[in-house]
């Protein structure tokens, strides 16, 4: 996958760049929004990260004029503003995902590895992971002949996570996904799901299938 | 005493003055100058008719004149005490929101034309104080997103990169905890400048609250599970309120987070939701140390955070309660805060009902 990310801010444009390549992603770094938007419309690349901020012209005046010009390339914004107008404004305007500044370096990767997967998520009803299996009908989860009982809640959770399964969820992901805040709602109400979940589907069981990845998120293990 | 009532007894009392005198004149003219050289020739009875004359035009021209001159007078005053009046009510309903409106001027350049002008060019200055402090507080908090962007994107990249060892690996994970900390109060900092500023609409649609309410109690119950403490919700009356769903949700998440945080170890929360007259009425309780009543008053400043602030086991920015009021205020509602200390502390909230 070849990546564009345009970040005027030479050291954040470096370690997001570093966190991609080390992902497997190959990645070109643009500092300016006109010379941006001239690469994007010249060049074919699966993605592109694009600050909101930027010299020459601004971040969304590019997606704008990318979008005009018919160009599909999945755009993740990133801005500092990090407000509610911003991120429905970024929306409209063509991006396919926005990350608030300061984000988590892991959330990104996993929202660029996304973007290029839009469409194609699993239609399956019934999910697995290792030996636990969630019906997406009867709302069940099943590991080793047991069966547990999940509020409305814990099954968005534990359905989201299972059809990440394998890749990092970072918290904002998980706030924005299962509970549908566009805010950061200040409490460790997903720390809390996530011990509740972990004792009905992992307590008694190995192997530890939801894991806790330190000052990012969590990861249900395949 | 009113200026006005002040000014009208001055004036009645000169005139009066004024009236008694002209009457002792007129009275010593005709008895004691007039009389003078008659009484050589003895004729009394002329003087008699002269003082009864005198009675007459006293009380046709004098009296009539005084009660015109009083009457004339207190019409007078209000009239020019009026614009005063006006003055008092526009400066009282001047407060931090409205600033940049100007009091209505007359326009005609008189004394309290040119007060008003005063008075509007020191709010138009307070005005631009405020924004420039609003302004200033903005681009702090965006500038401070750049270096926190890249601290946070440097410490996980040492965190997941080097071989790091245990030791120094939980030390940089607890330096990202405290940026994510940073960061929050930036967060909540920038939404309250903005909301300040008038900068972020609302997006108002029909909300079930009784949903959300139901939403934030089952929320409540997971958050407080761990610390034993028990959440009932003990009426809640199906209402529906205008309102942005995001922003409602955050108010009661807060304050359900709030409730668990504040509460003591085996403790209880009580929500209930229920129609009062026009309005719909909240009501959180919890129980736990409380607040002292001295220090209830300032439980919506923002970074207020009374005895919880000597009390690291208890996270949080100090900006949650400040952001509720925001919320409910934008709602056009009312938000209070009572609290017993060691008994109950209730947190209310009235918003109006759909129209």
């Amino acid at each position: 996958m070849r990546v564009l990310v345009v970040e005027d801010e030479k050291k954040t444009a470096s370690f997001i760049r570093k966190a991609l390549e080390s992902e497997g992603f190959a990645v070109d770094v643009c500092g300016r929004g006109d010379e941006a938007l001239a690469a994007a419309l010249t060049t074919s690349f699966d993605g592109i990260v694009l600050d909101i901020m930027l010299p020459g012209r601004d971040g969304l005046s590019v997606l704008r004029q990318l979008r005009a010009q018919g160009n599909r390339t999945p755009v993740l914004l990133l801005s500092a503003r990090g407000e509610v107008d911003e991120r429905v404004e970024g929306l409209d305007a063509g991006a396919d995902d926005y990350l608030p500044k300061p984000f988590v370096l892991a959330e990104l990767v996993a929202r660029v590895r996304a973007l290029g997967r839009r469409g194609g998520e699993s239609k399956a009803t019934v999910l697995r992971a290792s030996d636990l299996t969630l019906d997406t009908i009867s709302h069940r989860a099943q590991r080793g002949g047991e069966v547990f009982e999940l509020t409305a809640r814990e099954f968005r959770l534990l359905e989201f996570l299972m059809r990440s399964a394998g890749r990092i969820c970072g918290r904002m992901t998980i706030i924005e996904k299962v509970w549908d805040y566009d805010f950061d709602p200040g409490t460790n109400l997903v720390d809390v799901y996530v011990k509740r979940l972990r004792e009905k589907i992992d307590d008694g069981f190995e192997p530890k299938l939801l894991q806790t990845v330190r000052g990012v998120g969590y990861v249900l293990k395949e | 005493m009113k200026i006005r009532t002040r000014l009208n007894l001055w004036y009645t009392a000169i005139l009066c003055g004024v009236a008694l005198a002209v009457i002792g004149a007129g009275v010593y003219h005709e008895l004691v100058i007039e009389n003078r050289p008659h009484r050589h020739h003895g004729l009394k009875s002329e003087t008699e008719l002269d003082s009864e004359d005198l009675i007459d035009i006293l009380t046709w021209t004098v009296i009539p004149a005084m009660v015109l001159g009083v009457v004339g007078g207190w019409w007078l005053m209000r009239r020019a005490l009026a614009p005063v009046a006006d003055l008092t009510l526009a400066v009282e309903k001047i407060n931090d929101q409205n600033l940049s409106q100007p009091l209505p001027r007359s326009g005609n350049g008189d004394e309290l034309d040119r007060l008003t002008e005063g008075f509007n060019a020191m709010t138009g200055r307070l005005d631009g104080s405020f924004q420039r402090i609003r302004e200033f507080t903005l681009h702090a908090s965006h500038e401070l997103k750049t270096p926190l962007t890249i601290l946070r994107g440097e410490l996980e990249t040492a965190l997941h990169e080097e071989p790091a060892t245990a030791v120094q690996k939980e030390r940089l994970a607890s330096q990202i905890d405290e940026i994510e900390r940073l960061a929050k109060i930036v967060d909540g900092l920038t939404l309250l400048t903005r909301a300040d500023a008038g900068q972020i609409a609302l997006k108002c649609e029909p909300v079930r609250l009784d949903e959300l309410v139901r939403e934030s109690v089952a929320d409540a119950k997971i958050l407080a599970q761990p610390h034993g403490v028990e959440v009932r919700l003990d009426q809640c009356d199906e209402t529906t309120v205008t309102g942005d769903r995001h922003r409602l949700r955050q108010l009661l998440l807060n304050l359900a987070d709030n409730a668990v945080k504040y509460n003591r170890p085996g403790g209880e929360i009580h929500f209930s939701l229920r129609q009062e007259g026009p309005s719909v009425a909240l009501r959180i309780s919890n129980t736990g140390a409380g607040l002292a009543p001295n220090l209830q008053a300032r439980v919506f400043e923002r970074f207020f955070r009374g005895d919880a602030s000597h009390n690291s086991s208890i996270e949080g920015c100090g900006l949650g309660l400040s952001i509720a009021q925001w919320i409910v205020q934008a709602h056009r509602g009312a938000i209070q805060f009572a609290s017993q200390p060691n008994e109950l502390t209730t947190v209310s909230v009235r918003l109006p009902l759909a129209a």
